[in-house]
């Protein structure tokens, strides 16, 4: 798992490639809880080709730290079958997932 | 024709883990598994191993075997931790927002979820969960 800074319409972009898993949960966690502590952030996934349950509890936790904070955090490019994850685990209700991230950026 | 399979048999170590995870994927790649199938196949392993990894004190083992049917993947996994049916601990509450909704819990949540026909017996000190990911989901 590579995580890359960069950012989209002003807003902070986190451009993670690879397995969000057991594995690498705990460095992706720290990764998106700094950013989060700066401003909203914006989860681009599109290279992400899968995630577990470590990882989305990185992503439940990211959520709730932004809602405390005031700040968005919302995902960006959810490939098919990642989706199809988070929809089982009605993560489509609480985290804002966008096609891309400029549409995640205006939206 | 043969059915395509796997088993791997690993000590319980977070970095087994990540080791299960390759093999699977290497598997589900040459067994032509279909994309979606082979993430819940994933899913499914991780889930299992990492619990064992997580809670599974003084376990020496754990070992997985998937086998593509038909149906989908049969699954099937052991270990020697403590006594422990993953079918009757509690889920994830998913209708939940996000300020109540609870961190744990998810991964149980998704294996129910995906698999069909689970089952599991504790036998001579060894947990055995078995199941069907159904192709169709």
């Amino acid at each position: 798992m590579e995580i890359t800074e960069t950012s989209e319409g002003g807003k902070a972009v986190a451009v993670l490639d690879g397995r969000l898993d057991t594995a690498t949960a705990a460095a992706a966690e720290a990764k998106l809880l700094a950013m989060l502590g700066q401003g909203a952030v914006i989860a681009d996934l599109s290279a992400v080709r899968y995630v577990s349950s470590a990882g989305l509890r990185v992503l439940l936790k990211a959520a709730k730290q932004a809602k405390a904070a005031g700040h968005g955090f919302a995902v960006a490019g959810l490939q098919p079958a990642v989706r199809e994850v988070f929809e089982i685990s009605g993560f489509d209700k609480i985290i804002p997932a966008f096609d891309t991230r400029a549409d995640a950026a205006s939206g | 024709m043969d059915q395509p399979r796997m088993t791997l048999r690993l000590p319980p170590g977070t970095e087994d883990v990540a080791r299960l995870l390759d093999e699977v994927e290497a598997f589900a790649e040459q067994a032509e598994i279909p994309t979606a199938l082979a993430m819940r196949l994933a899913l499914v392993a991780e889930e299992l191993a990492a619990n064992v990894v997580m809670h599974g004190t003084g376990a020496g083992f754990f070992a997985f075997t998937a086998t593509v049917t038909e149906a989908g993947v049969a699954i099937a996994f052991e270990d020697d931790g403590p006594e422990f049916d993953p079918l009757a601990a509690p889920a994830a509450h998913t209708e939940e927002g996000v300020d109540s909704r609870e961190v744990g819990g998810l991964g149980l949540h998704l294996l129910r979820k995906m698999t069909r026909d689970a089952s599991w017996e504790r036998r001579a000190g060894v947990n055995r969960l078995t199941c069907l990911l159904p192709r169709e989901f």
